[in-house]
């Protein structure tokens, strides 16, 4: 039998008495270290202070509390566990966490109740035995280092080829991670080939999709979704895909499926509201907001965008007929935790007071409207962070409807300085306005963004960065523009770029610093950031 | 979305409650055996002793069945293939009975007669259906048992065999009657049966789907129950 002495055991679950005879049975493997806790939260505060060998984790810990599968993915995405540590989740069912589990984080193993000191024993023993084996491959993984992975893989499979198939997925995961995105879709086709698993064809549409191969990557979800009809993220899949190609119908019925197959998960409740909200399927978007709001909780997907969605929602199902008593003490609710939450977030500031704004409007209180409409304005004027596109174009409708039509107008125009540059914007942004000065305000420096992306790609260099800071010069705050321009001047500055140059870059990326979280380029400038201010 | 706001809808009721007999079973079974361990050990073993530990297995696994069962007629029972490793699987599930096998002086052992190690399968529903199948071959064996692994082709075939009086002529003749579900009145046996084949169905591989046979025999003479995965 293996020595446990010296390894350190976390117990989380809810019931006492589960807890102290499975500390028992430990206590008889001769384990010494055995930690417990009752909720998820407890276990992730006693993670942070000490490093566990062993959890054993409980799913189910209550209604409103994290579930074993949350907890699992706090610990892996907040690095508070080694990939060396065994996580076993604790079931009485595994159907259930099998369904509400993410298809990106699985735990060890499963260990179903009732488990009996012989039953326990022998799933330790082997669970050690697979993580001895793979170490390598974990303590690359802990280093985050996928290069290190894949040779380690390698390694494996040549001493043991018998165990090539246990590497499957580290060796995926670590193509992806290294860009090498040909060889992950060989090395995916080749795995569906033989024996088809849920995690492969979702790594293979994901592939598909990030490289714009709609088309593609749907088959790939079709395919999936035929052969494991009962995986809720493989529809998340295909509904992103559907949302990519336009079709948000049928992205939203795809979106149900998975909630009804999975109903506790807050960032597919919200996606659901949101494509409910575009459908104009009022009624449920409010029930799919209302959802991701209760469930955020005790979720790290927590997000004040679900609060604003379920306020949308709420007035838009009610449009024309004012707000009954019950639907404004909702939005009381929900708005003012907004509020309360991110009291550093300007824009979302904003946003909820707007927002409440336009409530008290249709329940009639107009007066309160205009007051709350006004301290928005001057919050707005002191901002300096940039709206996503939704959220602009929503707060400049809202203040077209509070009787601040010009004040609505400057956020499209600068919504369309920021993002203009994107055909898809402009739609939108045409969708809500046809005033030709804000339309017709980027189309030449979108021009010579283009141009100056192609002679990039020539190789031109020094054009381009003509053509992008002339371009800058016309539309200042441009995502797109600034980044290229940036990028173009480090370029151009090699190895040692002088301090004018170093001062242009600094300049281009402060003028985008407003530029959210939650954008596609956020990484991009990330990334420059830090190549230009060094953090 | 108007699921929701059905009425009582019995089946599911059965399910939830199910679900909470089977937590309740385990507290109550993790309990006895920490009472148990308290014991002398002379009070430790008895035939009531052995009836309790069989009676414990025999019920969770029907739990475990009726709720399966009842995800089957919902198409919500989830298949999640994987690589296991054989001889992993096999240990846990006479783990998962060694209080029963002690109590009824049965001499369980298993053979893995295969090129790889591992086998490719839903370790969960897999396991539900050896679970079973072991409570009744425990029951019914004289002093052995036998688990083996091996492969038949492109199958993988894990077989449960036993030396007692084996399965009833009948029930052999008629076993594609209960694994069609069309014999209402096998009791639980049969319903097992059905449970099984369909847990074997899920497994299916270039339109090969897993199957099960009964059959009188084997190394040990007795019931033999085999599960082919493709």
């Amino acid at each position: 039998m293996l020595q446990y002495g010296q390894k350190s055991f976390l117990i989380v679950d809810d019931f006492t008495d589960f807890r102290t005879s499975t500390r028992s049975m430990l206590r008889e493997l001769g384990v010494r270290d055995v930690d417990t806790a009752d909720s998820g939260e407890q276990a992730l505060r006693m993670c942070a202070q000490k490093r566990y060998d062993f959890i054993l984790q409980d799913f189910h810990l209550g209604d409103g509390k994290k579930n074993g599968q949350q907890v699992l993915e706090d610990l892996l995405l907040d690095k508070l566990i080694s990939h060396e540590c065994v996580f076993i989740m604790v079931t009485a069912e595994s159907s259930q966490s099998i369904v509400l589990s993410a298809i990106e984080h699985e735990p060890d193993a499963y260990l179903t109740k009732p488990f009996n000191r012989l039953g326990l024993a022998q799933r330790l023993e082997k669970l050690v035995q697979r993580k001895t084996l793979l170490k390598p491959i974990l303590q690359a993984l802990d280093r985050g280092r996928p290069a290190e992975v894949l040779a380690a893989c390698a390694e494996l499979c040549k001493q043991d080829p018998r165990f090539a198939p246990l590497c499957l997925r580290y060796r995926a995961d670590a193509l992806r991670d290294l860009n090498r995105f040909d060889d992950l879709e060989k090395f995916l086709t080749n795995i569906l080939a033989s024996r088809p698993q849920p995690w492969v064809y979702a790594a293979l549409g994901s592939l598909m999709h990030k490289r714009g191969q709609y088309e593609q990557a749907q088959g790939v979800y079709e395919q999936a979704l035929k052969a494991f009809p009962i995986m809720p993220g493989l529809y998340d899949g295909l509904a992103e895909v559907l949302v990519a190609k336009g079709d948000n119908k049928r992205a939203q019925h795809m979106l149900e499926e998975a909630v009804r197959l999975s109903p506790l998960a807050v960032r597919r409740q919200a996606a659901l509201g949101k494509l409910a909200l575009d459908n104009e399927d009022y009624e449920g978007a409010s029930k799919a907001y209302r959802h991701a709001v209760s469930q955020g909780q005790s979720s790290r997907y927590k997000s004040a965008e679900s609060n604003l969605g379920l306020v949308q929602a709420l007035m838009n199902k009610n449009a024309g007929n004012g707000l009954d008593a019950r639907t404004r003490v909702e939005i009381n609710t929900v708005l003012g935790e907004v509020a309360k939450e991110h009291t550093e977030d300007q824009g979302l500031q904003v946003r909820a007071r707007l927002m409440k704004a336009a409530s008290l409007q249709q329940a009639g209180d107009a007066e309160t409207a205009a007051k709350l409409t006004e301290q928005a304005m001057q919050r707005l004027e002191k901002m300096d962070q940039f709206f996503s596109v939704d959220a602009a174009l929503t707060v400049a409708k809202q203040l077209k409807d509070l009787g601040q039509e010009s004040a609505g107008t400057s956020i499209l125009k600068g919504c369309v300085e920021t993002y203009g540059d994107d055909p898809k914007v402009m739609q939108s942004v045409a969708k809500v306005t046809d005033d030709p000065t804000v339309l017709g305000a980027v189309t030449e420096a979108v021009d010579l963004n283009r141009q100056g992306v192609r002679s990039y790609q020539g190789g031109q260099l020094n054009e381009a960065l003509e053509m992008f800071r002339k371009a800058l010069s016309l539309q200042p705050k441009n995502i797109s523009i600034a980044l290229n321009t940036a990028q173009a001047l480090l370029r151009i500055g090699g190895e040692s770029p002088s301090e004018s140059l170093m001062q242009e870059c600094r300049n281009c990326l402060n003028s985008v610093a407003g530029i959210p979280a939650s954008d596609s380029r956020f990484d991009r400038y990330r990334k420059l950031h830090v190549r230009v201010f060094g953090a | 979305m108007s699921r929701d706001e059905q009425g009582l809808d019995f089946s599911t009721v059965i399910a939830s409650t199910v679900h909470d007999m089977k937590n309740s079973l385990s507290a109550l079974i993790q309990a006895h055996d920490q009472w148990l361990a308290r014991l002398p050990e002379q009070a430790r073993s008895g035939s009531e002793q052995g009836v309790v530990e069989h009676e414990f297995r025999h019920l969770n696994g029907m739990l475990v069945q009726l709720l399966g069962l009842y995800k089957l007629g919902i198409n919500q029972l989830p298949i999640c293939p994987d690589y296991h490793e054989l001889e992993d699987f096999v240990e846990a599930q006479l783990a998962a009975h060694q209080e029963v096998i002690r109590h009824r002086d049965v001499l369980a052992t298993w053979r893995i007669d295969t090129e790889s190690p591992l086998g490719f399968f839903d370790r969960e529903l897999v396991a539900s259906v050896v679970a079973n199948v072991l409570t009744n071959a425990i029951r019914y064996a004289g002093h052995t048992l036998l688990i083996s692994i091996e492969e038949e082709g492109e199958q993988l075939v894990i077989s449960v065999n036993d030396d007692g009086p084996g399965y009833p002529q009948r029930m052999l003749e008629r076993q594609q009657d209960y694994v069609q579900g069309i014999d209402q009145q096998s009791g639980s046996t049969g319903l097992g049966l059905y449970f099984a084949a369909r847990i074997a169905a899920l497994h299916e591989r270039n339109g090969v789907r897993g199957r099960i046979e009964i059959a009188n025999g084997g190394a040990l003479g007795g019931g033999l129950f085999r599960l082919y995965l493709p």
